[in-house]
């Protein structure tokens, strides 16, 4: 009994926090753009980080060991520290795009001032973080992160053309007017796939792992929760492409504000449907902003051989403490400067995009390794996704950043 | 392990080290050797600390890692380890080491916020 409701709320708290302003932003206005062309990127993303996580999860079950010492051990001091820098600058700035997200919400719902609630969103955040257990930080916010639930829904009554939707699953590249069109679109590609697949989700997964004391015979765990937490998660952004494809595309609007993908649902729920869809971003966006944070602090201490866990007494793992709540602060000054939220999206999205193969080429080496993993290591099926991702996350790190200059950010 | 023989560089360098009672107390930042070409070597000890990771830095980093996170140096004779794993386990504590210093000290700072 206990077992099984281990599983559900797993799996709910892995659907529930699987969105976050990166993936709703670039999944919404990847429909307004593309149509349904691009929800094969969803799905290759959805299975990469099934995949990874997958695989972080039960090295981390196994050996106890989280991806940051990984990363340490087999790409050595020099390599691994670099890696250790970009993730915790990515981590940074998606951190601040989370909180600024979660203030321009209050200030929907308020219409108090934006900066004034930046500053409330980060006093909440060290609260919660301070007072919360790992196990309540998950489900609090991966629960009530299903609000989001409601895009599903009206995906459904907006009545795409299923037929349409189904074909957007079969790898295409769309008919589109100018040569300079297929750049904005492989753009597009790379970032919906890097908003599904950040990094700090593997991080904190396998953290995670350590955190609820996970041993070998939770490996089915492990993968039940990947297996259909992450395809349910990511039929929510399967929604926001479909709701983007049939709300702002026939309108030539470019929904880039968080906000806009939340009056989507207005057309069919009305004023309930907005204001359960910006609960549902708050919870989704909120989670995300303590799991980013506590995801720096987590590659700090593990790359360091810090004492670390939200299980351990605070004064026992300080440096770990004092850590997410400077990243806290961090992301705090950055995002109440007056720097858009979602410019800080995109930079931390195609940023993402280039520790990718950082991140994933030693949890492929050490998951397949026979010797650490024993029977557990990789079998042929992770094996062969495990490398054909790093060799295409490797691409896609190539072409990220000259894509984002070129298509200046996605703009064309 | 399959094979008969420590590898130093891939199965002690940059691991964990946890002391007696499993809480981490650092990573192997270098290793110290004694002995010459053609005599034997010895592995003497554990350097653990920023002064020996920062000198693994190209020397602007190193200045610039050791103005921020200091030049502490941390040996630990390597008659204290007790296993290799995934992870070096130590025979003593790490505040019998040493170790704990950095902890200890960023351990006051948390201590004075209400609820630690």
């Amino acid at each position: 009994m206990k077992k099984s409701l281990e599983i559900f709320l797993g799996i709910l708290t892995a659907m529930g926090g699987f969105v976050e302003i990166g993936e709703l932003v670039f999944s919404t206005d990847a429909g307004a753009k593309f149509g349904y062309s691009l929800l094969w990127v969803v799905l290759f993303g959805t299975i990469g980080i099934i995949v990874f996580c997958e695989m972080a999860g039960r090295i981390a079950a196994v050996k106890e060991q989280p991806v940051f010492n990984l990363i340490r051990e087999r790409a050595g001091f020099n390599a691994g520290l670099v890696t250790l820098l970009a993730a915790n600058i990515v981590n940074l700035l998606t951190c601040s795009a989370e909180i600024g997200g979660v203030a321009l919400i209050w200030q929907l719902l308020s219409g108090w001032p934006y900066r004034p609630l930046i500053l409330l969103a980060l006093l909440f955040f060290l609260v919660v973080t301070w007072v919360f257990s790992f196990q309540w930080i998950e489900r609090v916010f991966g629960l009530l992160g299903l609000l989001m639930v409601i895009y599903m829904l009206t995906a459904v009554y907006l009545r795409p053309d299923w037929s349409q939707v189904a074909a957007g699953f079969i790898p295409q590249v769309p008919q589109v007017t100018s040569p300079k069109d297929y750049l904005v679109f492989a753009y597009f590609a790379v970032a919906l796939t890097s908003s599904i697949m950040l990094p700090y989700e593997t991080y904190f997964y396998a953290s995670g792992v350590i955190e609820d004391g996970w041993n070998p015979a939770d490996i089915t765990l492990n993968r039940i929760i990947v297996l259909i937490g992450f395809p349910l998660g990511s039929l929510l952004a399967v929604a926001l492409v479909i709701i983007g494809a049939t709300v702002f595309m026939p309108r030539h609007i470019e929904p880039q504000l968080p906000g806009a993908a939340a009056l989507a649902t207005s057309l069919v729920f009305g004023k309930i449907g907005v204001l359960i869809a910006l609960g549902g971003m708050f919870f989704a966006f909120a989670g995300a902003a303590i799991e980013t944070c506590l995801s720096s602090a987590y590659n700090l201490s593990q790359f360091f051989g810090w004492p670390w866990g939200k299980f351990r007494p605070p004064g026992t793992a300080a440096r770990f403490n004092l850590s997410w709540i400077v990243v806290f602060l961090l992301s705090a000054i950055i995002i109440v400067t007056g720097i858009d939220p979602v410019s800080v999206v995109e930079y931390s999205i195609v940023f993402s995009v280039v520790i990718l193969p950082f991140t994933y080429f030693p949890v492929v080496l050490i998951g397949g390794d026979e010797d650490v993993m024993g029977h557990f290591a990789n079998g042929w099926l992770a094996k062969t996704l495990g490398w054909i991702y790093v060799v295409v996350v490797t691409l896609a790190a190539l072409a990220a950043i000259p894509l984002m200059i070129v298509t200046h950010g996605g703009k064309g | 392990v399959k094979q008969d023989y420590l590898g130093l560089f891939h199965q002690v360098l940059d691991h964990e080290v946890v002391d007696a009672n499993n809480i981490p107390c650092g990573m192997v930042d270098d290793l110290q050797l004694e002995g010459g070409p053609g005599g034997e070597l010895r592995v003497t000890g554990l350097l653990i600390g920023p002064g020996v990771w920062s000198d693994r830095l190209p020397r602007l980093f190193c200045k610039l890692a050791r103005l921020i996170c200091g030049d502490d140096v941390k040996f630990v004779p390597w008659s204290e380890v007790l296993v290799i794993t995934e992870r070096v386990k130590l025979r003593s504590r790490a505040e019998d080491l040493g170790l704990d210093l950095a902890e200890k000290k960023a351990s006051r700072l948390i201590s004075r916020i209400p609820g630690a």
